[in-house]
């Protein structure tokens, strides 16, 4: 039977699957459907490939729940470090006795640079960082098409590959994980020849002082400042709109260019290279709408954008556009809170 | 010591103008080296200053024009640039254009010991080609390189800043290190830099040179394909609040607490 398979990844602190893992693993299960909707005969079977020391029952339920038919475990203790090379040449090895015809990795530091290796090696495309995909019918043919934004985002790109198997890899965040399949499937252990990559080794690994992240996942209220709140370069306004966010129980955010020029911490920021999010409420105040940013903040549930420029791009995603001085709105609701204090 | 530096020519995107169907709007369109290939760049040129023996060679895929790229990578303190052109060579995914730059690596500069990249190109931004480079070189990688602490011929010395946490790695070299942070010392070159830039032919080669067949290249050996393009739309009912803004935006933060 043909399969679809998903890069599970893990993280290696407590070997629980990551979020993303089952994004990818509802995707291709919704792609299988899909497959066998648009071409009689065809059966895709849903396949999540795990690489770790160990995997709990728990944990390999949750990925049939989200839409596994089959769970494989590639087991050794070298996975308890993460490097491109072993994991590489782990999931080849078990590739070559099990193929697929759809590779899916997420588009995460390690999914990206496991997929290279894997694809070179397969001599096959990889399509990078996708935020669509769908199969489509040609000639009778069925092909994975996958989406991805490119030139800055400014344009979506939906690419097909020419060799087999098809991969791609997949944006977190993008899809949604479906808990809603049966909690049990096809289970399969895998014990790779033993790799170890000898040339790289990590000397030390501190946490770094005052530059904690930021979790933007669960956030309800996402506050932005986009550049348009600089003025004579100082960061006056980002540190009240950071008060605003505070006294509101809200999210500071900020864009990449206010990063760039040292207004704020780069945890804060929203977008493409920083964090996204999907709050039920996100106020942009002098933010542009580069597209980069967008992509970080497009599936907010409500969005109202600030802005001087009443043909600022921002517009175009906004619920509720307000044409105006964000600073001087930051002023106003400043004022609004001291009066009430 | 041989430090390799990948660079590549990029259109400006934050002035990327588009045509009526889609394509790039090339006529007004500025080009630049692209930003992350910069930060590789100043890390090789900062090695040059520490090792009196490391060579800097700055390697471009890409039209004559990226002639300009290399002219500045010489000015910045390259010894070589080296220039991989070919009709053939145009439409080359990240498969091809790794299998041409690791053609050109093992034949023109085969003893290296750091292969320097950017984490991504601005333009297409699949952070592919190192990853791919490294496996067909088969040596070992790091990426999301953070800063270049010491290196030598035989190995180097790196940080890594991944969210909250620093990580230090000693890596063997050859390998190749993906940079996704500006170096401090980012030095910019004055006249006498070009003038001596000047002096150092840029190395052309083509698909016959590298020893390539053209069904590995261009849009011929590149498995992947565009099918179709598209500017992303928005079509949202925007409506415009005109007055008491601060009283609204209140409103609107009051309403998602009850919710």
């Amino acid at each position: 039977m043909k399969k679809i398979s998903v890069f599970g990844e893990i993280n290696l602190k407590d070997n629980k699957i990551e979020q993303v893992s089952f994004e990818l693993i509802s995707k291709a299960k919704s792609l299988a459907f899909e497959a066998e909707k648009l071409k009689q005969g065809v059966n895709y079977l849903v396949e999540a490939v795990f690489i770790a020391s160990y995997l709990v029952d728990d944990e390999i339920k949750k990925a049939y729940k989200a839409g596994a038919d089959r769970v494989v475990l590639i087991k050794d203790s070298v996975f308890d470090e993460f490097y491109s090379t072993v994991y590489a040449n782990a999931f080849l090895e078990y590739f070559e006795k099990k193929p697929s015809e759809v590779l899916l990795f997420p588009a995460t530091i390690k999914g990206r640079a496991v997929a290279p290796r894997v694809t070179v090696q397969l001599d096959t495309g990889l399509v990078a960082d996708c935020t669509e995909a769908e199969f489509i019918l040609k000639n009778d043919n069925l092909f994975f098409a996958p989406t991805r934004p490119t030139f800055g985002s400014e344009l979506m790109a939906t690419i097909l590959s020419k060799k087999m198997p098809y991969c791609a890899t997949i944006r977190p965040g993008v899809f949604k994980s479906e808990f809603k399949y049966q909690d049990s499937g096809e289970f399969e252990e895998y014990i790779p020849v033993s790799y170890h990559e000898d040339r790289i080794k990590l000397i030390s690994s501190n946490s770094e002082k005052n530059r904690e992240s930021v979790d933007f996942s669960s956030a309800k209220v996402v506050l932005c400042g986009g550049y348009g709140l600089c003025e004579n370069k100082s960061d006056e306004y980002y540190k009240k709109l950071k008060k605003i966010a505070k006294i509101t129980d809200s999210n500071f955010a900020v864009t990449r260019k206010v990063v760039d020029f040292n207004l704020a911490e780069s945890k804060y920021q929203i977008g493409q290279t920083g964090s996204s999010t999907q709050p039920k409420l996100y106020v942009a105040f002098g933010v542009s709408g580069a597209i980069q940013h967008i992509q970080g903040m497009k599936n907010s549930k409500t969005i109202v954008g600030i802005n001087i420029d009443e043909n600022a791009d921002i517009f175009k995603y906004c619920d509720y556009k307000i044409v105006a001085d964000a600073k001087k709105v930051i002023d106003d609701l400043l004022d609004y809170f001291d009066i009430k204090q | 010591m041989n430090v390799i530096v990948c660079i590549k020519q990029v259109p400006d995107v934050d002035d990327i103008k588009w045509t009526k169907e889609n394509n790039l709007d090339r006529s007004n369109m500025l080009s630049k080296i692209n930003p992350y290939d910069e930060y590789a760049l100043d890390f090789a040129v900062r090695l040059k200053s520490k090792f009196k023996e490391a060579k800097v060679i700055a390697i471009s895929m890409g039209p004559k024009q990226a002639q300009d790229i290399l002219n500045y990578a010489l000015a910045k303190g390259a010894d070589r640039a080296i220039l991989l052109s070919d009709k053939a060579f145009a439409g080359s995914d990240t498969l091809a254009t790794a299998k041409i730059l690791a053609a050109a690596i093992k034949k023109y500069c085969p003893d290296f010991s750091l292969i320097l990249t950017g984490q991504m190109a601005v333009d297409g931004d699949t952070q592919q080609v190192p990853l791919s480079l490294a496996q067909l070189l088969k040596i070992p990688e790091l990426t999301n390189v953070f800063e270049i602490r010491n290196a030598d011929k035989n190995q180097a010395i790196v940080s890594l800043k991944l969210a909250s946490v620093v990580n230090i790695y000693e890596i063997v070299t050859p390998c190749i290190l993906a940079l996704n942070h500006q170096c401090e010392q980012s030095y910019i070159p004055k006249i006498d830099d070009y003038i001596r830039a000047q002096n150092i032919p840029i190395e052309e080669y083509s698909l016959h040179d590298i020893g390539l067949d053209k069904n590995e290249v261009g849009v011929i050996g590149s498995p992947t394909m565009v099918y179709r393009a598209y500017r992303p739309e928005t079509v949202k009912d925007t409506k415009e609040i005109k007055e008491d803004y601060a009283k609204r935006i209140l409103d609107f933060l009051l309403k998602v607490d009850n919710k």
